[in-house]
This record gives C-alpha cells, sequence and structure tokens, in this order.
C-alpha cells in the first residue's frame, strides 16, 4: 500500500497515463485503409471482378497495338466474314475489323463511364452536402431546384445535349452532356445522407470552435461521406457505361468515323442473321465488364460496411473492438 | 377533409410551378441545340430561300425569330387553345402524339405489372433466405440482368428469338411493331398481338423487375432486424411467423411508393425498347423528334414525362398515407 | 442425468449455496427453483476473432424472486439473458445447460422455443420506442400475445384481457387506447405496453433488459413499480439486467456481477451492497457518486478500461485494473466459490480469504479517499466576477405535424424565461428531464447570436452586439462545448492530431505552437502523447471523452459548457472523467455550465443548481440547499424518483410524483397496489 499513498499527490490525468504505461488496454493498431484493403481483398467475387477489369483495360489499352488492323481502315478483302486466325472477331459488313473496332470501343466506354463517374460525384457531392449545410432558406431554395431539375427523366435532356455532337469530338460532348445532368440525382442523395451528418456533434463542435463552414464541408462532411462517394463512382461508372451505349445505340451519342460499342451494336442489329457476331461479341463485352465493375461495387460495400453481411455481431454493446466506424 | 384538400391543392401548386419552369428550361435548351432550319437546308434540291424561311416561320421555328419572341407565341398556344405547336413539316403535335401514347400504354401495362408481382415476390422469397444457395443465386442473376445495358439485354432477346424462329421453321415471336394481322378474325387477331407483344414483355419484365426484387429484399432485410420482430418472437411467434407478419407489412410502404412512380411510367413508354422493336410509342416518338429536329415535340414529350413524374410523386404519397399509421391524413 | 459433466456436477455443488441467500427482504430461496442454467458459454465469429460474451455462467431462479444482474457494456449480461429466452443471432455459439423445470432448453429450434417464449418465458427490452411494430394497433399487438399461445380465444375474452392487462400496467382509459399505434404513446407508456404484452400468459420467467436505461428517472421509478406489480400477478421470477445499481438495489432479492463474461460475484441483495467482497464490485459501489449524501470525498475511480470481449487478459479478467493484483492474478482465472461456508455469498477472486479475514472494504482495497479539492477559496464565490449570465431567455419552435401534412401547430416554448448567472470557477448544473430544454437552452449560449427574448452575456458581452463571424469566433476561444456522446463528438476519419488541432487552426494558431500544445494537452487529460495518429476508433469510450476534453481546452477557454458529460460512459469509469474535470477547474480556473438528468453526480461536482422543468427553472439555489431542502413540487418529485445504492434506503422510500402541479405518493397511484 506503500506505492498508493504516494499516488496521493498524483492528478487523475497522471494516475491514467501510468494505467496506460502498463499496457492494460493494448489497442490493435490498422490504418483505416489498411482495414478496407484487407476486407475487401478477402472476397473471392471482388478479387474476381478486379481480375477481369483488369484484363478488359488492358485489351483496351494494348489492343489497338498488337491488331494488325485500324478501326478506320475496312479490308476490301474479308467482308463479313466470322471470327478467324486473321481478323480475331470476324468483320463486318464494310470490312471493318471487329477485334480493333471493340478494342477501341471498349477503351472509348472506360473513359466515359470513368469521367462521367469522377465529374458526377465531385459535382453531386460539393452541392448535396452543402445544400444540407446551410440550412434554411438556401436549402430550401436548393432542394427546389434540385427537384425541378429532376422533374423531366435526365435521359431526355441528355438526349437533346448529344444529339449535337460530331464525329470527331462526339465522346467529350457525351461525357459533358452526361455530366450536366447526371449530378443532379446524386446530389440529392448524398444530400439525404449529409442531413443526418450535420446533426453529429463533431460537426457542431466544428462549428462551436469557429471553423469556416466550406472547411467543415470539406473536412468532415465529404470524408464521412466517402465510403458512399466511391461505391457511387464505381457504379456511376456502370452507369455512364450504359448511357454511352444507349445514346450511340440511338444514333444520338458517338459517330462515324468515330466507334464504340453502342455504335457496333446499332450497326450490327440490322445484320443479326448473316452476321451475328458483330452483336455477340461487343454484347460479351460489355456484360463482362459491367459485372465486373459490380462484383468490385459489391466488394467495397460489404468492405466498407461489414454488417452489410453476417460478419457476426454482439448484441451485448461491446463498441471497443476498433473496427467498426 | 378541407385541410387534406387544401393540403393537395397547394402541392399541386407548387407543382405546376415546377413543370412550367422545367418545361421553359426545356423549350430554351431544345432551341440552342435543335436546327430545324437545317431540315429544309439539307433536301436536295434546296428549297428557295423564301420557301424556307415561310415555312419555318408558320411552325414558329424560325431561328432569325428572337427566341424570346417565338417562346411567347408557343406559350400563348398552350395556355389558350392547349396547342403545343407544330413540326417542322408542319405536323401538329398533339395530334402524333396522342395516338402514340395509346401505343405505350400497350406495351407498358403488362411488363408493369408482371414485374412488380414477379419482382416482389422474389425479393421476400430471398431476404427470407439470406445466405442460402436460393438468396446467391437469384440475386446473383438480378444483379448482372441489373447492369447489362437494355440495348444489350434486348439485342440477346431478340438473337435468341430469331434461332428459335429459324429452328422452328416457322415464325412464332414477331420482333419489330404491334400488330401485323389484317384479317378479322378476333382470335387471330389477338394471337398476333402476343406473338408481337411477347419479346418486349419479357425485355420490359426483366429490367424493371430486377430493380423490385434488389429493393423489396433490401426493405424486408433492413426490417427483419428491427427490435419490433424481436418483440414479436418473444411473444411465441417463430421467426419466419414474425417477419411475415410483422416485417413484411412495413417493408411494403416503400415498395408501394416505387410502384406509383411505375404507375406514371406507364404513360410515359420506354425509349429503348420502343426503338429497338420499332413500337410506335412516345419513346420512340421523341428520339425522332430530336433525330428530326421536332423542338416543339421533344419539348412536348419532355413536359407530358414531368407531369407524369410529379403525379407519381403525388400518388407515391397517397400510397404511403393509407400504409403507414404514423402518417395521419386529417 | 448420470451423463452431467463435471463442469456441472461442480456448479451444481456450488450453487447449493444460493439456498442460504436469505439477506433480503424475502429471507432464502425454497422449493425448487424454476429455471437453472448451468456452464452457459456463448461466442460470436466476428471480424475481430471469436467473441466470448459468456464464459460458464451458473444461476437458478425461483418464482416470485428477482435476480439482478449487474455489469457494464460488454460484460455478457444481455447474451446471457438472450440465450435464455433462445433469441440469440444465428451466429452464435451456445454451450451448456438451461433448464426450465427440469427440461432442457438449448438445441430447441426455433419453431420449438416458440412454445415457450410468451408461455414460459418473456422478455422486456430496453428501447421501448422501437419495441412496438409501428403498423399495428396497441390493442392488435396485445391481443396477438394472446391468440399466438390461446387459438381458439374469443373475440371479446380477448378483448377483456386487453383491457384488463393495460389497466394492470397502468394506462387510463384502456378501452379507447387498444385503437391507438405505438407512435401516439409515450417511451414510458410504450414500455408499459411492452410490460402487459410480456406477461400476458403468466409467465414463469420475465427477462427485463436494461428496461428503464432509456427513460427519465421519474418515469424510470414508475416503470420499476410496475415491473414489480407484474411479478406478484404472475408470480414469475424476474431477471433484472441493468448497469445501474440503483436499480438493483430497489427491485432485486439476489444480485449477480458480472464482468468479461463471468460471474464475479453473487449474493443477497443486502450483502452486496453490505459486504462487496470481490474488488471489483468494491470499486463499482464505491465509484459512484451517492444521491443521497453530500460529496466531502473525491471518487475514487477503477483505473482503465473494462476489457474487449474479443481480447479478454488471461488470469482473473480483472486484475490489469485491480489494485490488489499479484502476478499470481494473471496466471489463473478464478473460481465463484462461497466466501463464508454459512452463507450464499459467492466471490471469485484469489484474494477471498484475505479480504474475509482482515474484512476489507473499499476504503482498504482502494487508495485512500482524499478530501475534495478545496475550490479556489481565496476569493469568496459570490465575490468573483460574473463570465456567464443568461437573462429571460426564450426560444420557441414551431411544431410541424408529421408525415404528410406538415401543417404548422402552432409553437413549443423549449425555453421558456430561464435566468441564470455562473461566477469565474465556479460549476452551475443544469437538471431536467427529457424536453425540458436544458440542451436547448446550451445551444442557444453556444450559438452567439441574439436570443428570441432576452439576453445572453459571455465574460461582459452581450451576444446581441456581436456584429460579425469575426467577432463570435474571437469569442469562442473563450467558450467552448463538450458533448454527452464521444463516438460522434469526434469525427471518425480524423486522426487525434488533426482533431485537437481544429480549434487552433480556427483561431490562426502556428504550426509550432500547435504542435507544442497537444502535447500538452494530451498530458493534461492523461492521454500518451505518442497516439496522436491514432484515429478515435482505436480509443475507448473513456478515452475518446477525454481526448473531447482536451479539444474544448485547447484554446484555454474561460468557460466550458459540459452537454451530459459522462451520460454515455461506463459506470466504472465515470469517476475518473468527473475527477479530471475536477483537477482541471482548479487548475485552470474554468467555470462550468454542467447539463446533466443525474443528479448523483450533480450534487458531487456543482455549486450551484438550476433545475428545470418544461423550459422553466422551477429551482434555482445553492446544491446543498437545493437537495437537502428542495422547495418546488416538481424538484421534490425529481429527487424522491431517484434510485439509491443502498437497498435499506431504496425500500424504506416513500416516491412522491409530480401530477399538474402537485405531488402525490406513488403508492395511491398503483392499482391493485
Amino acid at each position: 500500500m506503500e506505492e498508493q499513498n504516494e499516488s496521493r499527490k498524483l492528478t487523475n490525468a497522471e494516475l491514467e497515463l501510468q494505467a496506460d504505461a502498463a499496457g492494460a488496454g493494448e489497442v490493435k493498431r490498422i490504418s483505416y485503409a489498411g482495414l478496407i484493403a484487407r476486407r475487401f481483398f478477402r472476397q473471392k467475387s471482388a478479387i474476381a471482378g478486379l481480375i477481369v477489369l483488369g484484363v478488359m483495360v488492358l485489351i483496351a489499352v494494348v489492343g489497338p497495338m498488337v491488331c494488325p488492323y485500324d478501326y478506320t481502315e475496312p479490308d476490301f478483302a474479308a467482308i463479313n466474314v466470322p471470327p478467324n486466325a486473321q481478323h480475331w472477331f470476324g468483320t463486318d459488313g464494310g470490312g471493318f475489323d471487329l477485334f480493333a473496332c471493340v478494342a477501341h470501343g471498349l477503351g472509348r466506354s472506360l473513359v466515359i463511364g470513368i469521367s462521367y463517374a469522377l465529374l458526377t460525384m465531385v459535382i453531386a457531392a460539393v452541392i448535396g452536402t452543402a445544400i444540407a449545410y446551410v440550412r434554411g432558406w438556401g436549402e430550401k431554395v436548393g432542394m427546389w431546384i434540385l427537384d425541378m431539375l429532376l422533374v423531366i427523366p435526365s435521359f431526355l435532356l441528355v438526349a437533346m445535349i448529344v444529339r449535337a455532337a460530331s464525329g470527331a469530338t462526339g465522346w467529350l460532348v457525351l461525357i459533358l452532356g452526361l455530366t450536366a445532368f447526371g449530378w443532379i440525382g446524386y446530389a440529392r442523395t448524398l444530400r439525404t445522407m449529409a442531413l443526418s451528418l450535420r446533426e453529429r456533434d463533431y460537426v457542431k463542435a466544428a462549428k462551436y470552435m469557429g471553423v469556416h463552414p466550406m472547411r467543415i464541408i470539406v473536412r468532415h462532411l465529404i470524408p464521412n461521406l466517402g465510403s458512399i462517394l466511391i461505391i457511387d463512382t464505381v457504379l456511376g461508372v456502370i452507369a455512364g457505361i450504359n448511357s454511352e451505349t444507349a445514346y450511340s445505340f440511338l444514333g444520338l451519342g458517338i459517330k462515324s468515323p468515330d466507334t464504340s460499342l453502342g455504335l457496333i451494336l446499332s450497326q450490327g442489329s440490322s445484320a443479326m442473321l448473316s452476321g451475328p457476331w458483330i452483336v455477340l461479341i461487343p454484347s460479351l463485352v460489355l456484360v463482362v465488364l459491367c459485372v465486373s465493375m459490380q462484383l468490385i461495387g459489391d466488394g467495397l460495400r460489404d468492405a466498407f460496411d461489414p454488417y452489410s453481411r453476417a460478419a457476426g455481431s454482439v448484441d451485448d454493446d461491446t463498441d471497443d473492438d476498433g473496427d467498426q466506424k | 377533409m378541407a385541410r387534406f384538400v387544401w393540403y393537395i391543392t397547394k402541392r399541386v401548386l407548387n407543382y405546376v410551378v415546377m413543370i412550367f419552369v422545367a418545361t421553359s428550361l426545356t423549350y430554351f435548351l431544345a432551341s440552342s441545340f435543335m436546327s430545324p432550319r437545317s431540315n429544309y437546308e439539307s433536301r436536295t434540291p434546296r428549297p428557295p430561300q423564301e420557301s424556307i424561311e415561310a415555312s419555318l416561320d408558320r411552325a414558329n421555328l424560325n431561328d432569325k425569330t428572337p427566341i424570346m419572341e417565338r417562346y411567347q407565341k408557343w406559350l400563348g398556344g398552350i395556355f389558350t387553345k392547349f396547342d403545343w405547336g407544330m413540326t417542322p413539316q408542319g405536323g401538329s403535335v398533339n395530334q402524333e402524339m396522342s395516338g402514340r401514347i395509346g401505343a405505350s400504354v400497350k406495351l407498358m401495362l403488362f411488363p408493369t405489372v408482371l414485374s412488380i408481382a414477379i419482382g416482389v415476390s422474389l425479393g421476400v422469397y430471398t431476404a427470407q433466405r439470406q445466405y442460402h444457395w436460393q438468396d446467391r443465386f437469384w440475386s446473383g442473376v438480378a444483379s448482372v440482368f441489373l447492369v447489362i445495358p437494355t440495348v444489350v439485354l434486348a439485342i440477346l432477346v431478340v438473337f435468341f428469338a430469331i434461332e428459335i424462329n429459324s429452328a422452328a421453321g416457322t415464325r412464332i415471336f414477331y420482333v419489330t411493331g404491334l400488330q401485323s394481322y389484317t384479317g378479322g378474325n378476333v382470335f387471330l387477331e389477338f394471337l398476333d398481338f402476343l406473338q408481337h407483344m411477347i419479346l418486349p414483355t419479357i425485355v420490359l419484365t426483366i429490367i424493371s423487375a430486377v430493380g423490385y426484387h434488389l429493393n423489396q429484399r433490401t426493405y424486408l432485410l433492413d426490417e427483419m432486424h428491427a427490435d419490433y420482430v424481436r418483440t414479436a418472437r418473444a411473444k411465441g411467434l417463430t421467426r419466419k411467423q414474425a417477419i411475415r407478419k410483422h416485417a413484411l407489412r412495413a417493408s411494403l410502404i416503400p415498395t408501394s411508393v416505387n410502384v406509383a412512380f411505375s404507375i406514371a411510367g406507364i404513360f410515359t413508354g420506354a425509349v429503348m425498347t420502343e426503338k429497338i422493336f420499332a413500337i410506335h410509342g412516345l419513346g420512340e416518338y421523341f428520339i425522332n423528334a430530336i433525330n428530326g429536329n421536332n423542338i416543339h415535340g421533344a419539348v412536348a414529350v419532355a413536359a407530358f414525362s414531368g407531369v407524369c413524374t410529379l403525379a407519381g410523386a403525388l400518388l407515391a404519397d397517397l400510397f404511403a398515407a393509407a400504409l403507414d399509421p404514423r402518417i395521419k391524413m386529417s | 442425468m448420470a451423463e452431467k459433466n463435471e463442469n456441472t456436477m461442480a456448479a451444481d455443488e456450488v450453487l447449493r449455496y444460493e439456498l442460504l441467500e436469505s439477506n433480503g427482504p424475502k429471507g432464502a430461496p425454497t422449493g425448487d427453483p424454476v429455471l437453472s442454467v448451468r456452464d452457459l458459454h456463448v461466442s460470436f465469429n466476428t471480424e475481430a476473432g471469436v467473441v466470448h460474451a459468456v464464459r460458464g455462467v451458473n444461476f437458478d431462479l425461483w418464482g416470485g424472486r428477482t435476480l439482478g444482474i449487474v455489469g457494464e457494456s460488454g460484460s455478457g449480461k444481455s447474451v446471457t439473458a438472450l440465450s435464455l429466452i433462445g433469441l440469440l443471432d444465428d451466429n452464435a455459439h451456445v454451450t451448456g445447460s438451461i433448464r426450465l423445470r427440469g427440461e432442457e432448453l438449448l438445441g430447441k429450434t426455433d419453431e420449438e422455443m416458440s412454445e415457450y417464449r410468451g408461455t414460459k418465458i418473456s422478455m422486456i427490452f430496453q428501447d421501448p420506442l422501437s419495441a412496438l411494430t409501428p403498423m399495428f394497433s396497441i390493442g392488435d399487438q396485445l391481443a396477438e400475445a394472446l391468440l399466438i399461445h390461446n387459438p381458439g380465444m374469443h373475440k371479446a375474452d380477448v378483448r377483456k384481457r386487453c383491457i384488463e392487462l393495460l389497466e394492470l400496467v397502468g394506462i387510463t382509459d384502456p378501452e379507447d387506447r387498444l385503437d391507438a399505434y405505438p407512435h401516439e404513446f409515450s417511451g414510458g407508456m410504450r414500455q408499459r405496453v411492452v410490460i402487459a404484452i410480456a406477461i400476458a400468459n403468466n409467465p414463469d420467467i420475465i427477462i427485463a433488459d436494461e428496461p428503464t436505461t432509456a427513460l427519465d428517472v421519474t418515469i424510470q421509478a414508475q416503470i420499476l413499480d410496475i415491473l414489480k406489480v407484474a411479478q406478484r400477478e404472475t408470480g414469475a421470477a424476474v431477471v433484472l439486467i441493468t448497469h445501474d445499481l440503483g436499480v438493483v438495489a430497489g427491485s432485486a432479492d439476489d444480485v449477480m456481477v458480472m464482468y468479461a463474461g463471468r460471474a464475479v460475484e453473487r449474493a443477497s441483495i443486502d450483502t452486496v451492497f453490505a459486504k462487496p467482497s470481490q474488488p471489483y464490485t468494491m470499486g463499482l459501489l464505491g465509484a459512484v457518486p451517492k444521491p443521497h449524501v453530500a460529496a466531502t470525498t473525491r471518487l475514487v475511480p477503477i483505473k482503465g478500461n473494462p476489457p474487449s470481449l474479443a481480447a479478454i487478459p488471461t488470469g482473473c479478467p480483472f486484475h490489469p485494473r485491480c489494485p490488489m493484483a499479484t502476478p499470481e492474478c494473471a496466471q489463473n482465472e478464478p473460481e465463484l466459490l462461497p466466501i463464508e461456508p454459512s452463507e450464499g455469498h459467492l466471490v471469485s477472486c484469489h484474494w477471498m480469504d484475505k479480504i474475509r479475514e482482515k474484512g476489507l472494504t473499499f476504503e482498504d482495497v482502494y487508495p485512500d479517499l482524499e478530501p475534495l479539492n478545496p475550490k479556489w477559496a481565496e476569493v469568496p464565490r459570490d465575490q468573483r466576477p460574473v463570465v456567464l449570465e443568461v437573462k429571460d431567455l426564450v426560444k420557441t419552435f414551431p411544431v410541424q405535424g408529421k408525415g404528410l401534412i406538415r401543417r404548422n401547430k402552432g409553437t413549443m416554448t423549449a425555453v421558456d424565461h430561464a435566468s441564470f448567472k455562473i461566477h469565474e470557477g465556479e460549476t452551475l448544473a443544469l437538471v431536467g428531464e427529457s424536453g425540458s430544454g436544458k440542451s436547448t437552452t446550451l445551444m442557444q449560449i453556444m450559438d452567439l447570436v441574439k436570443p428570441e427574448n432576452g439576453s445572453i452575456t459571455v465574460l461582459g458581452k452581450n451576444t446581441a452586439d456581436l456584429r460579425n463571424n469575426r467577432e463570435r469566433r474571437e469569442l469562442r476561444r473563450d467558450l467552448q462545448v463538450i458533448f454527452q456522446d464521444p463516438m460522434s463528438s469526434l469525427d471518425p476519419r480524423m486522426p487525434i492530431y488533426d482533431v485537437l488541432a481544429e480549434p487552433l487552426e480556427a483561431q490562426g494558431w502556428k504550426k509550432g505552437d500547435i504542435n507544442r500544445r497537444i502535447g500538452e494537452l494530451m498530458s493534461l487529460v492523461g492521454i500518451n502523447p505518442d497516439y496522436v495518429d491514432r484515429f478515435p476508433s482505436q480509443f475507448s469510450g473513456g478515452q475518446r471523452q477525454r481526448i473531447a476534453i482536451a479539444r474544448a481546452l485547447a484554446t484555454s477557454p474561460k468557460i466550458l459548457l459540459l452537454d451530459e458529460p459522462i451520460a454515455s460512459l461506463d459506470v466504472s469509469i465515470q469517476a475518473g472523467i468527473i475527477n479530471l474535470l475536477e483537477d482541471l477547474q482548479t487548475e485552470l480556473k474554468i467555470s462550468y455550465l454542467f447539463v446533466a438528468h443525474d443528479l448523483a453526480v450533480i450534487r458531487h461536482i456543482s455549486d450551484t443548481v438550476a433545475v428545470m422543468h418544461l423550459g422553466k427553472i422551477v429551482e434555482y439555489g445553492e446544491t446543498e440547499d437545493v437537495f437537502t431542502n428542495p422547495q418546488d413540487p416538481y424538484t421534490k418529485a425529481l429527487l424522491s424518483a431517484i434510485p439509491i445504492p443502498d437497498p435499506k434506503v431504496e425500500r424504506t422510500r416513500e416516491r412522491l410524483v409530480y401530477r399538474d402541479g402537485e405531488l402525490v405518493s406513488a403508492s395511491s397511484l398503483t392499482r391493485r397496489g
């Protein structure tokens, strides 16, 4: 009991530090990103998705280099031939090598899908959280405008813009057109998410410390929407690829001489009897591409939210296992 | 009741303002991105300049007239005669659209009902079997269908239909249009209608059933873990009974909201499906309008879609109020 | 029964001592137990590894008696309860034996268990707000409980019984209330309905899992009374699970204290409180401030934090926190054994014999009690400058109908002409139940804008005179806030360094100064400064609250507003935070505005008290005056409702209930009482 007599003079803080030094409660140290990565790579389907996506990117990047034909130069000696050693994916009615077209189109799809997803998420995150944070009249007006912009299906509005696209810069116009109306729905969802975040005590605490509103949005609100933003960006890539396919198929997006998966489908759909490979191959590529993105998205969702699956939970509120958000 | 009527009135007034602003913005957007003039200028032989100007003026589509002037005139027509303007060719948008709404409804009605029935049942079925192979299988199938582009799905369906046709040696499935029989036999006429309908119905049903399935599954899973389900089990209900009696009811509220929007969607048709199966509905009309620089047609379709969306929103509120005792009507 | 394993046999042997548990209001148990739990183990597979939530728990239940299971979060008490009724998640791995009148319940399927649930065993849950299905009326949910087990019951009989049950749990106008939906009921009313459902089929066992934790203190007293009525009506054995020793004191006959998934002490109610013999129990009882006696000494905290169930220390799980621990304690885990062969008092401690022989008590085991810090005595409080003054503060909110029609129903006055002032270095406690307006008052001060009515003066500056955000920011340096839940008040995405740097950056500090200041702050609140790059989730609840305190102190404020700063912390670490706050006040001469509902803590820490009720301050004065001689009827009712951690006091107390401005005795309100 001698030691205890000595501790009389110690303040509570010093006692606590002593207890800590004794190593009573050693906390596990894994960085947040490390933890997410560990959970992500534990899922076979997510790894499969990542590998397939890697292969797709490889085809899009390396394909045009290794393929002896260019997507702009027809081979008049081989018109509408099925896949063979010379033309790996066959050719279409104009003699264009399908592998060259698909590889180029895949690149287009990826570029459009990824740029669209990134741009919309940035715009949606800033506008959505800002509307949630300002409250009062600003919030009311902001929500009214968002609702108003959502009244008319954005598919129709985008179609009006991208129809003007030309052959050369069509893909740029498509990205801009898709982004111009694509962020609205996401902004609305993110605002709903931010509504609960803005009531968190750490946001209030920052406000009461005199932290600037813009800084609160950038340092607290957006990072805490991080998991949702990342997942939505991955799924947004699928949405972008889908849109490209739809508009190009309708003759509104990518136009010849440029080509894309949607455009190949549109051209092939009229010759389904004479050259089924022309529609089947790009269809398959699109399905594989979208499903692989979906697997990655699902994997990320489960990695961010371990409770989405039966990872196990303890009803007695043990809040200290260090792994939870 | 009076309060309820007042509430609905206020809501509708707000919606009218929204549609007005949204439609006007669409008008300006369409006017700046479409050029009806090019329809005439690209004709061979090119018509005389005066005739081009006269045609454009008649349709109120001349880009040499200031935009505000054209807008006022167009708006005046809508408010005084409910006239949504003319196509560049001089046709009436009202007339062209009215026939197409019917075709869209014919196309959409059955798949909508079917997809709700199939999707919701599958959602309930799979949620109750979470982590079992049934759930993995059906939810896996659904997430594949969720992400593949509609075009790809439709093309694959058409491809297999053609294969079946040629294997059977006779035309079982028609891949375009809604009707081709011209005789007087009612039975044959109906059969012919079914042969046309079946492929687009399959495509549309899959597309929207997938959404219902995955949503219903999430809603039910959320409710299944609610505290009140545990209370129900503590009373002596088995887990299955507690889910069926307590959780299911609550999970159907958000689904009913989605149903409301689907009902509104019946009237606006489906752009991709109509285009691929050559069904002359509203969706196809919109694409044709855009490709044909038909500004008034495109804006009219957009406005009609807007009205349907907001009607769906109103309907969704009423559904929720009817199903959820926490929301009081009076 | 020949196949009983060794553990069970040994447990039976030890549990014979239960029959000697006679030091309570009901004497010793007689007859056969209704339920016997032997060697119960429950584990879960989780992300963090296998969690051993329950590790070899044994106990018996007798009809008409109440067993209080006391423990902190993570002690395994709720998991124990759920395993009795078979409502654990599917991923739970349960072994051992649970026998209901000799019949084994473990291993039964969900369908088989459903025959027992509601009829033989029923349960009352913690959160009444989410325990009832929002889609169905109260009557339907009550009737369902009856009809599941009596499918042929006549409609009129069902209705009659439902009305009877609602009357029993003290719901007025039961006939009309049958058609009401849960959302039309308050939390306390809903908990009454849950109790009515639980007793509908006259069960043998009622499990109440923290039944009053989510409720206000005055409602809590009523619910505990109703639970007693329910027990009397059904003759059931009650398992009362709680972290609050005061709740057990008035309601239980026997007590089992759990720590890290095991029972560490078990005895009759009076024995536990009079002679706690396990160091953890001693600490738990000693660390809580007593609401019924004036504070004279500092609280003695149990150092450290409760262990994570995924990483339970070897040996005695309490040894890292135990002042008596020796290296031997870290070797093997002690068994639960009788401390006195003639009594039913079971203790699990390697030093049991020493404790018994020397009669060691809390004062002996834990470091000596120190007198309360002299509170800056040079200048008398009322002669010091006033740092915060609130005059006639009013805050109203528009009340909106929920759901489809959001019409304004008028306004609700959350704060109604509240006035008070705080001197330098003084602590004012603002007490009230939920909805009393205490937190709103605090937020009104923090907003630093002109209030709807009245005035707020911070350090001589009237908030109405602040012209822009720059002037407000300057004032915020001297005025900081600490929130209730450190989980939510620290951004989970920010390392501690950034958390602590935030207020300093907002005040425009330079990087070097910030670094230095953060080191100082970490030591000041007792967190190792090497941990600056860790994230909040890597700290325990108590440590997180210390970090929140460090952040509030960063700019050396003169006034600290504390919104229920210890309410969400475990009992054993509350004392540490209270001591820290007291140390800081002595050292830094800060003034506290302490918002709380826990009167015991307030009596300990505050100089003056303001009691709020429905937005009004109904009583305002020196702490001791208010506690010993309350004037307002509401204050009297509030004081009479606090559960006191002393069974003898608790049993003889007459509760007062505040009704429409008058006081009535609680016993006159309970029917059939």
